[in-house]
């Protein structure tokens, strides 16, 4: 039984793949051409002390926002028709896409090596090494880039999963949840003035507390990505 | 003889959204045995698709119960992998064109046939290669008839296949259908609408009408279970006395009746003499006749409106015969 | 070629009584398959199958493990001599009575009847049905 499912998830998976570029294509051209974009650009401005930074890094992460929504609004109902239950296509299109976010976060470490060594590429530029992350280690960068790349996903799936069940509606009502929910949480803080202690709890976090918390966050979000798929119609 | 492989209760199905309205399945029973050719009978929106999604897990129920092949087929790959149900309003990843969705096919349906694949692509004149969402409507009619065929599943649904399609493809479709089955014989339910077109192939009916089921028969038992008797009004009052009268229709001093039962050779010979005219009743003309009386049977004002726009419909479909 | 006027199987039954009664099957000789009628005619193979079963369960067709259908030796003598029982019913019987309707004598009636048959001569029908 379990050995069905989970070959039928390594299916969807393959079936994610049978058209590269979603998956390994797009965010492949996205990563090379912000890169050299960020280089270009780190040649333009001669700024010889304080170092340059790039957002470029970032653009491939926003991809995979996008790529969360798309593989289950258009994924899923095919798979559907493929006869695959809504588990195994929940397991290999997440499956699938944690393999890339773990081959992409183990880039990142290496181009933020070759990053420090060539001194920001020679230019003083700094796209994958950023400072307060770089200082940290190796193991911590790479989970703090896969915990990013998962939580963007997963958000975009999540968000996804709740329009495909409950329709424009049911986004509404989540958006307006998540106004009224961080509103009171501001008003909260302000109203009781936790403001100092808040500030300081975050500070002593560092990249790998966040990780952990990214992480948690992540994990949330897809056991509700999964409870809310496991009753979607296509 | 053959066993069962579908088994529904009482199967009801409220849509959310449509308010107190009419459900769209109310208190469906019926089952299907193991390598015939079903039709899945009835108008738009009677609640043809609703089944076949319920029954393969895409749909949920509101009350009752399913058994695909013995089991509930809900999040049960052991039930789900022997189903193939390509919806008429199938959707397609946005980059995909036929080749993915074959390849994807392959990957899951284990009769996959890529060689059956290929010739049904090359008789429906299938572009390839062209990306699914750019597809003309007979095209993408002709991705799901594809998939269906050559899955060869053990039970394979198709929700319309024809829309779309010329007369011509749907010939086609029609063909090979009745050829592949011949030679791997496997359950087929073939919802639709162009009755008279499938007519020929089905072993069994199953009409559904207003979330009903109002006919469940072998096709050849119904085959000529009904009579068409034409001629002066009174003649025809006089020999349909006493009968179950399915439809009746009136033209000034001529009147046409349709009853339900197979007349003997004294009967034929008395309605002769009456100079009445005989005509048999094709499944279709069963079908819009019986699904019409279904509305006048409700008696209520709300029974004749609708039985006003049913009549549109009958039109409508007598129309495409 | 197949219609509505009664159930499939009958007509494909009588399609190949037809055609052993015309001559064009043969005795002994081999009947198309039940998936050759399915696909020709377009129906459904296991009402085609029917309607062969129902010659065979009369013993008018036989099966020959392996190989297929064939016409027993003697059907076409059965066939004929049913068809003659039915044919006063189904033919002399609405003839006597539209003769009767138009005051058609009986004589007259065979002198008609001898001139027509005498005239056509050939002994098949003109109108001849083929199974496949």
């Amino acid at each position: 039984m379990s050995w069905a499912v989970d070959n039928r998830a390594v299916k969807v998976a393959r079936m994610q793949l049978i058209n590269k570029w979603t998956f390994l294509g797009i965010p492949a051209i996205i990563l090379t051409g912000s890169f050299l974009l960020s280089l270009a650009v780190f040649a333009v401005i001669p700024v010889p002390d304080a170092p340059k930074y790039s957002g470029a890094g970032q653009a491939v992460m926003w991809y995979f926002f996008a790529l969360g929504i798309q593989s289950l609004t258009l994924t899923f109902p095919f798979s559907q028709g493929m006869s695959v239950s809504r588990r195994s296509f929940f397991l290999g299109t997440v499956g699938l896409f944690a393999v890339v976010a773990l081959v992409v976060s183990g880039l990142y470490v290496l181009l933020g090596m070759a990053e420090v060594a060539t001194k920001g590429w020679g230019m003083n530029g700094r796209m994958f090494a950023l400072q307060w992350i770089a200082d940290s280690g190796v193991g911590v960068q790479f989970l703090f880039y896969f915990a990013l790349m998962m939580l963007l996903f997963i958000l975009g799936f999540w968000f996804a999963t709740v329009y495909k069940r409950w329709g424009a509606t049911g986004m509404l009502v989540l958006w307006l949840a998540v106004g009224v929910l961080l509103v009171g949480l501001v008003a909260l803080v302000t109203w009781q003035d936790w403001w100092a202690p808040v500030g300081t709890w975050l500070a002593a976090q560092g990249p790998l507390g966040i990780t952990g918390w990214s992480l948690l966050f992540t994990a949330l979000l897809g056991g509700g990505a999964y409870l809310t798929l496991r009753r979607a119609t296509p | 003889m053959s066993a069962e492989i579908i088994r529904v209760d009482g199967l009801t199905k409220h849509y959310r959204g449509s308010g107190d309205g009419a459900p769209a399945l109310d208190g469906v029973s019926f089952s299907i045995e193991a390598d015939k050719i079903y039709g899945l009978l009835g108008r738009n929106g009677a609640g043809k698709t609703t089944i076949m999604s319920i029954l393969t897990a895409q749909g949920f129920a509101t009350a009752g119960s399913v058994r695909v092949f013995g089991q509930n087929p809900y999040e049960n790959e052991r039930v789900l992998n022997r189903i193939c149900f390509i919806r008429e309003s199938q959707k397609y990843p946005d980059d995909f064109n036929a080749n993915h969705a074959f390849k994807a096919a392959a990957l899951f349906f284990d009769n996959w046939d890529q060689s059956l694949a290929m010739r049904l692509a090359k008789d429906f004149q299938l572009p390839l290669k062209r990306r699914i969402k750019k597809l003309s409507r007979g095209q993408l009619s002709a991705v799901g008839v594809v998939i269906g065929l050559a899955s060869r599943a053990e039970l394979t649904f198709f929700d319309e296949p024809y829309l779309g399609l010329d007369a011509v493809a749907r010939q086609l479709f029609y063909d090979r259908l009745v050829e592949d089955y011949t030679e791997y014989p496997r359950t087929i339910v073939l919802s639709s609408h162009l009755i008279d077109e499938v007519a020929n192939l089905l072993e069994h009916v199953i009409v559904i009408d207003q979330g009903r089921i109002i006919m469940d028969d072998d096709a050849e038992s119904l085959r000529g279970s009904a009579v068409a008797v034409a001629g002066q009004a009174a003649r025809v009052e006089v020999f349909t006395a006493g009968r179950t009268v399915i439809h009746r229709e009136g033209f000034g001093a001529l009147a046409s009746v349709t009853i339900d039962g197979v007349l003997s050779a004294g009967e034929r010979a008395e309605a002769a003499e009456l100079g009445l005219e005989l005509a048999p009743v094709s499944l279709q003309q069963l079908v819009v006749r019986r699904t019409i009386k279904g509305a006048v049977d409700d008696g209520s004002a709300d029974g004749a409106a609708r039985q006003g726009t049913k009549q549109g419909d009958t039109a409508r479909m007598e129309a495409t015969r | 070629m197949i219609d509505d006027s009664k159930p499939i199987f009958l007509q494909i039954a009588e399609m190949i009584e037809n055609d052993i009664v015309d001559g064009v099957l043969a005795e002994e000789s081999q009947v198309p398959s039940t998936n050759e009628f399915a696909a020709f005619h377009r129906i459904n193979p296991a009402t085609a199958a029917k309607g062969v079963n129902l010659l065979v369960d009369d013993g008018i067709l036989y099966k020959r493990r392996g190989i297929g259908m064939f016409v027993a030796t003697g059907a076409r003598d059965k066939l004929v001599g049913r068809r003659r029982d039915e044919f006063f019913v189904q033919y002399v019987k609405p003839l006597a009575r539209e003769a009767r309707k138009l005051g058609i004598s009986s004589g007259q009636l065979a002198e008609m009847l001898g001139k027509e048959i005498d005239t056509d001569g050939a002994p098949g029908p003109t109108e001849r049905v083929v199974a496949l």
